[in-house]
């Protein structure tokens, strides 16, 4: 099934649009949710129903003058937003999107690693470095303080997150995301659906954290930090970071429907109204990940932020252990169980 | 062929970066490139779980904790520091020396190159089965060694600190408490209270 190498590279170009568009429009969707949630309109002045927003937000940050504080680290301080959204563009190209050749006889990913999972982790465990050098390199105090918050979480919420992918990898007993999503986790035995559900939780909650969204998003609370690593940060730099923080949301969605919900797969009983259509590729998995967005949304809606020392102290006194827990619940039911 | 010439340019500047940078985040953000330069290497080897290890491990959590320990001290250039005399030229002789028979060694070693073949067919596509295998069967002993060594740092590194955090505690009493409050069986509570201002309460 091997491709050949411009295949690859238009469907790699293909999905980084389609992420960035994605992007663009999440904004607005999310602007507008937030809106209804609070009981405010929300932006619907430019274009229908306000579609045009975020063109007019995407000029307005292109023209907008770029900062560059005089005692920053300039090359570093450029270097960063592009760490922050390379890393985070790439995380995603392992992610498949339907079963082999679904995709009008091409596959629908753009990569299928034997070691797909350990990429996802990897490339989103890099991103921090954009977060954490920004902070760095403008050479104000909030913007430090931000960064070493967003490092120290980072960290922190990666123990919970690999332990429970731990679980998935025990059971599937390979690290290939499309093999995961055909053996369907849940399908093994009835006896590790509790640690599964406990897992699911663990990773969702250390998902939320990793991508530093309510009510973990501590590196950029404006109450006591301005604006985090963001703080020294203007125009299309600025753009590049908050491109990056909704693209590894769309990663986190897509990775946790990928491991706990069958990813591309559709739900068995549409074959029996639409024959063949549970085997549609892209559609099931987009679905999958607009549950998602709409719970970061929500939860940034309804949660206050936590304190810094509750963050560190949950993630490292609760998560991580129950996170272990069912690992090792996993473990010993297929030790001794199947 | 062409690759790793680029991958190992790539590696030894960022080698070189990591011991000339006088800057310590610079010095220390060479070293995670020429550690992604090294993965990539081992991708091109067709060693794939070792590769995402490399990043996960070395640049996604040890670098990670390098940076944000440097961040936290706010470690500037110290600047060019008196040193043995000579110093300087015997660190240059000794890198041109262990440089060259490295070389040496690599390029006069007499034995054939593994097959290609064979090597894959151990790798198993590079996938962590391959790994596992080694490193519970055969290496199990090795691995578990390991361990041990790396607990023995972990003691090591608990004794130093524990060693100081000791001697503050018995350290001249009241030393860091708040004002007022003295540590039992001292009588002079005036006394404990200058002491408790810190090195200006002597004034």
């Amino acid at each position: 099934m091997a491709e050949s190498l411009l295949t690859v590279f238009l469907k790699a170009l293909l999905l980084a649009v389609a992420l960035l568009g994605a992007f663009a429009y999440m904004t607005l969707i999310e602007r507008r949710m937030l809106g209804r949630m609070q009981h405010r309109i929300g932006p619907n002045r430019t274009g229908p129903f306000g579609l045009l927003q975020p063109i007019a937000d995407a000029l307005k940050s292109i023209f907008k003058q770029d900062i560059m504080p005089s005692r920053a680290d300039k090359f570093v301080f450029v270097l960063a937003p592009a760490i922050s959204i390379t890393f985070a563009l790439a995380a995603f190209g392992a992610i498949p999107g339907g079963p082999a050749g679904s995709l009008f006889g091409f596959d629908p990913w753009v990569v299928d690693l034997d070691i797909g999972l350990l990429y996802v982790l990897a490339a989103t465990s890099m991103g921090v470095y954009g977060i954490f050098l920004g902070g760095w390199a403008a050479n104000s105090k909030y913007a430090l303080l931000g960064s070493l918050r967003s490092a120290a979480q980072i960290i922190s919420y990666e123990l919970g997150l690999g332990l429970s992918v731990l679980t998935i990898v025990m059971i599937a007993g390979t690290l290939n995301l499309r093999e995961i999503v055909e053996l369907g986790v849940w399908s093994v035995s009835p006896w590790l659906w509790p640690g599964l559900l406990v897992a699911f939780a663990t990773f969702w909650i250390s998902g939320v954290a990793e991508v530093n969204r309510t009510p973990f998003d501590l590196p950029e609370a404006e109450q006591e930090i301005v604006a985090g690593y963001l703080t020294e940060y203007s125009s299309i730099k600025w753009a590049l970071y908050q491109m990056a923080e909704y693209v590894n949301m769309f990663t986190a969605a897509a990775f946790i429907s990928t491991l706990f919900l069958g990813g591309y797969k559709g739900p068995a009983f549409m074959n029996a109204i639409i024959p063949g259509s549970a085997d549609w590729p892209i559609v099931w998995l987009v679905a999958k990940m607009a549950i998602f967005m709409f719970i970061f949304i929500w939860l940034r809606a309804t949660l206050p932020r936590l304190r810094y020392d509750q963050l560190m102290r949950f993630g490292w006194l609760y998560l991580f252990e129950v996170a272990l827990g069912a690992t090792l619940l996993t473990g010993a039911v297929i030790a001794f169980v199947l | 062929m062409a690759t790793f010439v680029v991958l190992a340019a790539v590696m030894v500047v960022g080698a070189l970066g990591v011991v000339l940078l006088r800057q310590p985040i610079h010095a220390a953000l060479s070293l995670v490139g020429t550690l992604l330069a090294l993965a990539v290497t081992y991708v091109t080897l067709e060693a794939h779980f070792l590769a995402a290890i490399q990043v996960i491990v070395y640049a996604g959590a040890i670098m990670v904790l390098f940076l944000f320990v440097l961040m936290l001290l706010n470690v500037q250039d110290a600047g060019p520091r008196r040193s043995l005399p000579g110093l300087r030229w015997a660190a240059y002789a000794a890198a041109v020396v262990t440089a060259t028979a490295i070389a040496l060694v690599a390029f006069w070693d007499g034995r054939p190159a593994p097959d290609p073949a064979v090597v894959s067919l151990h790798l198993q596509g590079g996938s962590a089965g391959g790994i596992a295998d080694a490193l519970f069967g055969e290496l199990l002993l090795a691995f578990h060694l390991v361990g041990v060594l790396l607990l023995t740092g972990v003691v090591g590194a608990v004794a130093l600190v524990q060693r100081r955090a000791a001697s503050a505690h018995g350290a001249p009493k009241g030393f860091g408490l708040p004002a007022g409050r003295d540590l039992p069986g001292s009588g002079d509570a005036a006394a404990g209270k200058a002491r408790a201002l810190g090195p200006g309460g002597q004034r």
